[in-house]
């Protein structure tokens, strides 16, 4: 095997001359990041005081939010250009207007999205590459000890208006808008909804339905189907028609009984299938558990055994059990889950027992179900992991994303943490607790590959999450010969911050596919005046 | 040593001396043979088409897990399984149908 340098002359030569091996030229092409690194940084950049929520995922825009969370503001990022007449131009510093905002972004426009008493979901964004359409949300304020009315689930918050708005984000043209009047809908981190190429499923935790909408081309929001109460489009049409048929036999007895009984006071209530039946979903749920658990036995006593210890027992559980998150698999396939009312809205969701379930839209079947720390689920996950991202098969490059499935790297570091950790089953716990995944929650820039790049992912890594922020720099160190710190990234202002005991955390915005990163660090300071103080560097390539 | 790799320096000159691709008595011998098989296992159904599955590779273990569970739940455990027996020559019973009941 000869050595291939990593000089980024001889790479241009290699590649006309050589042939990538079969299904990696997107690693191949990559290996150029290796060379061209975001090294340089502008600190404190004086820029409008938005809220930059992304870079959209093929790069072409930049989406922040006006600090009131009203508007919305689209940016194009672009890079630098300037002349240097003279000879020695790299040893020259940048001119005073390189340093600026607007010669990386210009902007393009800013469109009010709330009204008056709404404010927009600072951090929700789902962006759909095909047609350049971004999807953003804007609700009023969350009401916590709402009644359960209308079917809704006790101990759910409620929202008096949740709208999704859909835009052409070319012209910030607003195409479509879905609203949610007293509803409640995880928006926090794109948590409640989940987009996969023109499919939409939004969570609605409070009714305990999952909405699946289709974006179409021309924009509009086209209702597909409503899963939860009923499984197929026309089970409703079918319990009406029957409940009819039952109420009007009913009253013809109740005629007769009080025709013949006069004295006796016997009432029949009405028969009302909206109460009287679990819902579609936990129908399905329910009797492919029990199915499961007869079909384990064959002995007839051994199955009722097991029916009354792991079913009948838990029963009341099981139907109290509600929707938490959802993700699509692919376009047939959902992948819920279920857990208990208070687990549904915390934060800390982890201490809840909670099952994951594989639902299929057509033909409304589970195919299964497991518990939240079941090994098999885990095997899966281990495996499997970029899969569940469920990525749609368009968009290339999202399909890369380092995980432990397909990177050795990141592989290793998860075996580590496993062997560390001192119980197996509260670390396959931990782990799952993740699934379902949240939509676009990755970062798909090529500095976060785990095969060119090393760093501490407690820092910075490719999850749009704040971090907790350090006076030092973020190395990235190479992973490959010379293993030498290619560059580094440093949140914050350049001699650092003056008060080293203030809480900061910082986050970052990387573009997909130039070498240009923005980092902003804020920090909290208790004591009054309570400010936060934002500073924004950008990270580029000189 | 006259060869197609010309008279290139190598590490000891008697490597390549066997070699003789100038010589046309040889080169019918280097030739290998062409492989022709001699079962019809690998010949493909004339219906035959290959395209890509549409269910990922995530699913595809799901349903096949899913599928293993039942297979097994259908398989007859080792308890049960007794020897066959001949089935009786007279499989209709004496009482080929149903008995009054005993009056008490």
């Amino acid at each position: 095997m000869f050595f291939k340098s990593s000089n980024i002359t001889a790479r241009i030569f290699d590649r006309q001359i050589c042939t990538p091996a079969p299904g990696t030229s997107v690693h191949y092409a990559r290996k150029f990041y290796e060379n061209l690194v975001p090294s340089y940084t502008v600190y404190e950049v004086e820029c409008p005081d938005h809220s930059f929520r992304k870079f959209t995922d093929d790069g072409q825009y930049l989406i922040s939010f006006s600090r009131n969370l009203q508007e919305l503001i689209v940016y194009r990022p672009r890079w630098l250009s300037f002349s240097c007449k003279d000879e020695d131009c790299d040893n020259h510093d940048l001119p005073l207007k390189a340093k600026r905002f607007e010669s990386f972004f210009t902007q393009l426009y800013c469109v009010p999205l709330a009204s008056c008493n709404e404010l927009i979901c600072k951090d929700f964004f789902l962006y759909m590459e095909s047609n350049k359409f971004g999807l953003f949300a804007t609700s009023t304020a969350q009401v916590h000890d709402a009644l359960a009315v209308g079917g809704a689930v006790q101990g759910v918050p409620s929202i008096e208006k949740i709208t999704f708005h859909l835009l052409r984000l070319e012209d910030g043209f607003v195409l479509d808008e879905k609203v949610f009047c007293n509803d409640f809908v995880n928006l926090a981190h794109n948590m409640g909804v989940f987009l996969y190429d023109d499919l939409l499923a939004i969570v609605s935790l409070r009714y305990q339905i999952i909405h699946i909408l289709q974006i179409r081309d021309s924009g509009n929001l086209v209702h597909v189907r409503a899963i939860g109460e009923f499984c197929r489009e026309d089970d409703e049409l079918f319990l009406n028609s029957n409940a009819q048929g039952m109420a009007l036999s009913d009253k013809n007895k109740q005629q007769q009984l009080l025709g013949n009984h006069i004295d006796n006071n016997i009432h029949q209530a009405q028969p009302n299938p909206g109460n009287s039946f679990l819902s579609g979903i936990k129908q399905r749920l329910l009797s492919f558990m029990f199915r499961g658990l007869w079909n384990e036995e064959t002995d007839d006593t051994l199955r009722v055994q097991k029916i009354r210890q792991k079913f009948y027992f838990h029963f009341q559980d099981y139907c109290d059990l509600i929707i938490w998150k959802v993700q699509f698999l692919d376009r047939h396939h959902l992948l819920i889950k279920f857990g208990s009312v208070d687990g549904g809205v915390s934060r800390h969701a982890d201490t809840h027992p909670a099952f994951v379930a594989v639902y299929n839209m057509d033909t409304t079947e589970i195919v299964s179900f497991y518990q939240n720390s079941a090994d098999e689920l885990y095997m899966l996950f281990e495996q499997f992991c970029d899969h569940f991202y469920a990525t749609s098969r368009n968009s290339m490059h999202m399909n890369f994303i380092s995980s432990h499935s397909n990177n050795i790297h990141a592989l290793e570091q998860l075996r580590s943490i496993k062997d560390k950790a001192s119980s197996s089953s509260q670390f396959m716990k931990k782990m799952l607790s993740s699934l379902p995944f949240s939509c676009q929650s990755l970062s798909p820039s090529p500095y976060f590959d785990q095969s060119l790049f090393r760093f501490d992912d407690k820092l910075i890594s490719a999850t749009d999450r704040h971090k907790q922020s350090t006076d030092h720099p973020i190395k990235f160190i190479l992973r490959r010969h010379p293993y030498s710190l290619r560059f580094k990234i440093k949140p914050g202002p350049e001699a650092g911050s003056m008060d080293g005991r203030a809480k900061k955390i910082s986050w970052f915005l990387f573009h997909p596919v130039l070498p240009l990163a923005l980092s902003v660090q804020q920090t909290l300071i208790m004591q009054p005046p309570l400010v936060n103080i934002s500073v924004v560097n950008i990270h580029f390539r000189r | 040593m006259d060869s197609v790799l010309g008279n290139w320096p190598s590490y000891d000159p008697h490597n390549f001396s066997q070699l003789r691709t100038s010589d046309p008595s040889r080169s019918s011998k280097m030739a290998p043979a062409t492989y022709h098989s001699i079962h019809n296992r690998d010949v493909p159904p004339a219906d035959q088409v290959i395209n890509t599955e549409h269910k990922n590779i995530l699913l595809r273990e799901i349903y096949r897990r899913a599928e293993e569970k039942i297979d097994l739940i259908a398989l007859p455990s080792p308890s049960q399984l007794t020897p066959k027996r001949a089935a009786s020559d007279n499989l209709i019973p004496e009482h080929g149908s149903k008995q009054p009941r005993v009056s008490t």
